[in-house]
């Protein structure tokens, strides 16, 4: 769906992005990890055409009047006008349709409620987020770029965020987003891109990235920190919840271990930090 | 598609209290000048023709809807022209601030026909504020003050009787919008350059002094006298002069409506060559 090689941007600052290549698929939710200022904006912003690379290409096999729908960013939006009039304006100036009907469809499609007539500037962040979405998403485009979108959202506000996300993905978007939130882009991507100083470093499945690099996992359950067996793997136990030191291939054989020993185990959760991901060790 | 975003802009603009806040303002100084003339102005005038008034009689209430009307008329000197470039720069400035033009640049919309369309709201924002003011001082001055003949000093007193006097204003009304035109596209062209609005409300401020201040200076070259911008802004007050060289004006304001031209072509370029973030 989208093809992007070799990009380079250098600013007067220095070089923000590096010959990145990235590609993303139809269907298919693509993450893009990295500290702060690493160029995950940068790349965003070409991707989208809104600054030129000064080498690289970037091709979409897209026929839509508007291939792209992207939040870079904090959604930018007319403060001063409700959802539905940002809604009519957005939609207006590329000649979408503007009845009733399909925009308060577009506002229920990513859970904004309707009776909400007064101006966005009294919306949360998480709502504000959403209404970006519903605005990136006008004019059916083929691929979606969101930019940290669970910023600034509480737990419950990330949880809906990821559950929109991955019912547009079934609707064939090509999706890719940026994140510092660890565990949602494990549970949401696909696919993960790493990037470091303008640099893409690493890239593959999000669930092989992960699992070369992570060591340490939680796991919950009734009176789990009883269990004989993962004794020797605790490095920190509390009521009902362990944290245990092994690799990917071990976790399997350990949590078999719990099930055949009637311990219920309610979650398992890998702890890694985005510096193991950045500075991976050769197992 | 350029309909769409003409319209759009128009619908952002009137929804937006700055505009209405500048509205305000524009017939607030409309009445602060009719008030202090109604109590204060036949004294200014007494004291102002007091010489003359020694040699000649003047027959008629000289303190009239027309002098109110060419007195409103001068708050196109400094004024009128600040707030109408503090509301259109705003048009890309706000955008750039919001975070918004970064928005519109995301949806399927052609780069250039979306600051035409903004050059195309703010001359129609423009035109009918300065309908607004020409209306509404028609009607309060005329309600308030009544006809009569019109007498305006620019370096000699000149006397025009009541029917003349209003044709003459209704022309430097039309005239003044061309320079109000002229600097409200300066405006937004400051503001695709400058980006923020505090910085582009001094650039206009200071682009309308050194206006006024270049408009009385003496260059001695010809085609700078004649055709140099600051020189061709004041065409509306050439209709109080007492022969109107209707041709020179019409030459001046077609002049002006090419410099119009030039700056919407300079900030449209310059609008679609940079990136946007």
């Amino acid at each position: 769906m989208l093809k992007a090689t070799q990009l380079s941007k250098t600013y007067k600052s220095g070089k923000a992005l590096d010959n990145a290549s990235i590609h993303l698929n139809s269907g298919q939710i693509s993450g893009l990890l990295g500290r702060n200022g690493a160029g995950k904006t940068t790349l965003f912003k070409i991707l989208c055409g809104l600054i030129t690379p000064d080498a690289g290409k970037v091709s979409i096999a897209s026929k839509k009047q508007k291939p792209i729908g992207a939040v870079i960013e904090e959604p930018g939006l007319y403060t001063y006008l409700n959802a539905y009039d940002n809604l009519k304006v957005f939609s207006q100036i590329q000649g979408a349709p503007t009845d009733i009907t399909t925009l308060e469809n577009c506002l229920k499609e990513v859970g904004l409620p309707l009776n909400r007539k007064d101006p966005v500037r009294n919306f949360s962040m998480g709502m504000k987020q959403r209404l970006g979405i519903a605005i990136a998403l006008l004019n059916n485009p083929d691929i979606l770029i969101l930019d940290e979108p669970f910023s600034g959202l509480d737990p419950t506000g990330v949880a809906s965020l990821s559950k929109l996300i991955k019912q547009l993905a079934n609707r064939k978007i090509a999706i890719l987003l940026s994140s510092h939130l660890m565990a949602e882009l494990h549970k949401v991507c696909d696919d993960l891109y790493i990037i470091d100083n303008g640099k893409i470093i690493n890239q593959g499945l999000t669930q092989d990235i992960i699992d070369s690099q992570v060591t340490i996992y939680t796991i919950t359950g009734k009176n789990i920190e009883n269990s004989d067996f993962i004794q020797s793997y605790i490095v920190q136990k509390e009521k009902n919840k362990v944290t245990i030191k092994c690799d990917s291939e071990a976790i399997s054989e350990i949590l078999k271990s719990l099930l055949d020993d009637r311990f219920k185990v309610t979650s398992c959760v890998p702890n890694i930090t985005l510096e193991q991901l950045l500075n991976p060790v050769s197992k | 598609m350029m309909l769409p975003l003409l319209k759009t802009e128009l619908f952002k603009l009137f929804r937006e209290s700055k505009t209405w806040y500048a509205i305000a303002a524009v017939l607030l100084i409309e009445l602060i000048i009719l008030v202090a003339a109604y109590y204060q102005g036949a004294e200014i005038l007494d004291l102002l023709l007091e010489n003359l008034q020694q040699s000649f009689y003047f027959e008629g209430n000289l303190l009239n809807g027309n002098l109110l009307l060419y007195i409103v008329l001068n708050s196109l000197w400094f004024n009128l022209p600040l707030i109408l470039m503090i509301v259109s720069s705003s048009l890309i400035t706000d955008e750039y601030k919001n975070g918004t033009l970064k928005t519109l640049m995301l949806q399927a919309v052609d780069k250039r026909k979306l600051i035409l369309a903004k050059f195309i709201a703010s001359l129609i924002f423009t035109v009918l504020m300065l309908l607004l003011l020409m209306i509404t001082t028609f009607v309060l001055a005329y309600g308030i003050f009544g006809t009569g003949d019109l007498v305006v000093y620019l370096g000699t007193l000149n006397f025009f009787p009541s029917e003349e006097a209003f044709k003459r204003i209704c022309f430097a009304f039309a005239s003044g919008t061309i320079s109000m035109i002229f600097f409200t596209t300066v405006s937004i062209t400051l503001g695709i350059f400058l980006k923020e609005s505090a910085k582009t409300w001094i650039a206009s401020a200071f682009f309308l002094i050194l206006s006024s201040l270049l408009l009385k200076a003496k260059f001695g070259l010809g085609a700078v006298e004649s055709y140099f911008f600051p020189k061709l802004t004041n065409s509306w007050q050439r209709f109080f002069d007492y022969e109107v060289d209707v041709s020179s004006i019409l030459l001046d304001n077609s002049v002006l409506g090419i410099y119009i031209i030039l700056v919407v072509l300079i900030g449209t370029y310059y609008f679609k060559k940079q990136d946007v973030g």
